[in-house]
């Protein structure tokens, strides 16, 4: 057996044996080296309540060179892409060190949801959220961990309504009195969602941009 | 006829040993590369009496720029000794040498967690590992990551592998120890303004050449150089822009480059290689790189890039370089002046794109040419060497065209007046002798004829050869005393 994958079995029958930790790491098939890791997300966050899956795959050249790592379960967070679930974390590029291992690599994900780094954003949308209207984003994250982090096993047919007819609005992070009144002046509903999302019009920063600016954008 | 005879058929008379056109520089090895490395190193080790090994870690740190290094090393050593990687707990010359540990307990190492290694190295900092994982460590941060500073393994520890250890853990695997010298010599180059790196894929030469080191000298001189590698390996040392782009300098030739980019779908089309006849619209395809076209169907002959008959290209009047501004005057409003600014524009592209093309189109006739210079040596009594003077045209030709093709970038962004008149001047000459001397490498070839065909091609090349001297030194010498006026703001112009 190859000296990656001996210490790839070896992670994987550790973190088994780890009844402490909440990390979980599955094989996909059977291949060691692509694999499907999950946690709870913490405590005290928007994150609380929700079981996220990360897709893990081990490059040749691991544990020299770091394991990629993305969010299958879609996640409102200023580090982590929105639409493909990319993750901007340090250890998953030059920080990275042969000595951390998958376990510990999925425990600094789970931290990552604890503490944002907006100043390193991987979604620049999600992050000036984040930076100019913490309650709003707050309940916007909490609202996707509803919608797509809770309860796995019974994601069936009710979640994937609950997904389609998920409220639109609440998903972007706006009001639905404001929503409503742009889509009274004759724009279409989700030009009016993308466009109040693109400009961040949340919070104390619905005082910063007129209506002009809105229509503005809703006429690009 | 020998050689030196040979040679002084294309003799063209230089007025001095340096044309305004070319540049200084020296071309370096690497050996010789390393050598100036070296006494970088032996300097600071000198100054700060530590050891070579270190010295290199901290040049390397600061960028190999010896000044700063001083600076900050007076000011405060121990912080740039740690934030160069380098151990601050024992004197440095204990951490040159890898410390090897034979085990007298169990040992597991962190990272393959194998039991059975008995090799195992670290740096000062005690951070422990078996010796293949050091080694599989090391390979893939060199070939993979083409990195120079190879850090401890541990997690948050930041030391940086000394030379010495690097090299004791390679000492199996000289073809990656070699590759992690080149990656200190290549950032050592990198760093130097005065140095530039060959950029022919696996050419280790590097060409020195201060006199472009200066962003502002690029406003003046385009630095053509070549490394003592090969002839071939020509690259400009003030960009990176492929080959040869002379005589127009750097920033124009980006900004050129940059246009046609941006707008290459509505020139596309130009690029293609059949055309139809304006006559008989049948579709002609081009080979070779001549513009003369003649259609193979109703015999019109016409002129490839501006498609006019190809008569009036042989006289006085003979314009097809020079785009006529008379259009975009006229132009009032919006439209008519954005089409006719895209006009000027594809004037000005088409014939850059023309020249690109036929000089690529010139391998071809290499090759149509090679069987000329056979046939030849067959049906007269001349030797190898005496038909080289086909080859030697069908060099020039595609040379010039490369400076051709450049002069329509410059031609572009030159204002309107008397310069630039005398510079489309030359650029016609050139460009007529170009078009005369390509077309004759592609007339049939008969017996009889030879000497004759001989002594026009080498008398063509010789005046192709003038023309392209003049387009260049009068375009050096205008750069140097700042005579080109530009229609739009150039880096480096007021
Ligand atoms: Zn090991
Ligand atoms: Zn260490
Ligand atoms: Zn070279
Ligand atoms: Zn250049
Ligand atoms: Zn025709
Ligand atoms: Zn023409």
């Amino acid at each position: 057996m190859d000296a990656r994958r001996r210490r790839v079995m070896k992670e994987i029958a550790d973190c088994k044996n780890d009844k402490s930790s909440n990390i979980r790491i599955d094989m996909i098939d059977d291949s060691p080296f692509h694999l499907n890791g999950s946690f709870p997300g913490p405590e005290d966050t928007p994150y609380q309540g929700g079981h996220f899956e990360v897709d893990i795959v081990i490059p040749p050249t691991y544990p020299f060179q770091p394991v990629k790592m993305k969010f299958i379960t879609k996640v409102y967070h200023p580090n982590v892409s929105s639409a493909s679930g990319a993750i901007c974390l340090d250890i998953l590029k030059d920080a990275w060190s042969p000595v951390l291992t998958l376990k510990s690599t999925l425990i600094s994900l789970q931290s990552l949801l604890c503490s944002p780094e907006p100043n390193d954003p991987q979604d620049a949308e999600v992050a000036k959220h984040f930076t100019t209207s913490k309650g709003s984003f707050d309940d916007t994250a909490r609202y996707w961990t509803q919608i797509y982090a809770v309860d796995p096993s019974a994601r069936g047919k009710s979640s994937e309504k609950l997904q389609s007819a998920g409220d639109e609005v609440a998903m972007a992070g706006l009001e639905k009195a404001h929503v409503d009144q742009f889509e009274a002046l004759g724009f279409e509903r989700g030009k009016v969602i993308d466009a109040l999302r693109r400009l961040n019009y949340r919070g104390a920063n619905v005082a910063n941009i007129t209506e002009d600016r809105i229509v503005e954008e809703l006429l690009k | 006829m020998d050689m030196d005879a040979f040679n002084d058929d294309f003799k063209v008379t230089s007025k001095g040993k340096h044309k305004s056109y070319e540049i200084d520089y020296e071309s370096l090895t690497q050996g010789a590369v390393e050598k100036l490395m070296q006494a970088d190193i032996e300097h600071i080790s000198g100054i700060f009496g530590v050891d070579e090994n270190t010295a290199s870690l901290l040049l390397r740190y600061m960028n190999w720029n010896k000044e700063r290094l001083i600076e900050k090393y007076m000011d405060n050593a121990a912080s740039v000794t740690s934030s160069a990687g380098i151990s601050p707990l024992e004197p440095p010359t204990s951490q040159s040498q890898a410390p090897i540990r034979s085990s007298i307990e169990a040992f597991v190492c962190p990272i393959c967690f194998d039991d059975s290694q008995t090799k195992t190295l670290c740096l000062s900092c005690d951070h422990t590992f078996c010796a293949s994982c050091w080694i599989a460590y090391a390979t893939s941060k060199i070939r993979d990551d083409q990195e120079m500073a190879i850090r401890c393994m541990a997690e948050g520890c930041s030391l940086v592998a000394p030379d010495l250890f690097v090299r004791s853990i390679l000492e199996e695997d000289t073809t990656t120890w070699d590759r992690f010298r080149e990656l200190v010599i290549r950032h050592f180059v990198a760093s130097n303004p005065n140095l530039k790196y060959c950029p022919y894929p696996s050419c280790t030469h590097t060409v020195s050449c201060p006199s472009a080191s200066s962003k502002s000298s690029l406003a003046t001189v385009v630095p053509t150089v070549a490394c003592g590698a090969s002839a071939t390996h020509k690259f400009c040392f003030g960009c990176p822009i492929d080959g040869d782009h002379r005589p127009v300098i750097c920033g124009v030739a980006k900004m050129w480059l940059k246009k046609c980019r941006d707008d290459s779908e509505t020139a596309n089309w130009i690029k293609s290689n059949t055309k139809e006849c304006s006559k008989c619209q049948s579709t002609i395809e081009k080979n070779g790189g001549c513009n003369h076209m003649t259609c193979k169907k109703c015999k019109h002959e016409f002129c490839w890039v501006c498609m006019g008959p190809w008569i009036e290209h042989g006289t006085a009047w003979y314009s097809c370089n020079r785009y006529d501004e008379k259009d975009g005057v006229d132009a009032r409003d919006a439209q008519s002046k954005s089409r006719a600014s895209l006009e000027r524009y594809l004037h000005y592209y088409n014939r850059w794109a023309n020249h690109e093309q036929s000089a690529k189109l010139s391998i071809e006739l290499y090759s149509k040419t090679e069987k000329k210079m056979e046939e030849m040596q067959i049906t007269s009594d001349l030797t190898w060497i005496e038909v080289q003077f086909m080859k030697k045209a069908v060099d020039e030709v595609e040379k010039c065209r490369m400076t051709l093709k450049w002069t329509y970038a410059m031609a572009y962004y030159l204002d309107k007046g008397n310069e630039k008149e005398l510079f489309e001047d030359n650029q016609r000459d050139l460009e007529r002798a170009v078009e005369d001397l390509s077309e004759l490498l592609e007339s049939p070839i008969e017996a009889e004829n030879i000497p004759t065909l001989r002594q026009k091609v080498t008398d063509k090349t010789v005046y192709v050869q003038k023309r392209n001297e003049i387009v260049l030194e009068d375009t050096a010498n205008g750069f140097l005393e700042g005579r080109w006026q530009w229609n739009c703001s150039v880096d480096g112009f007021d």
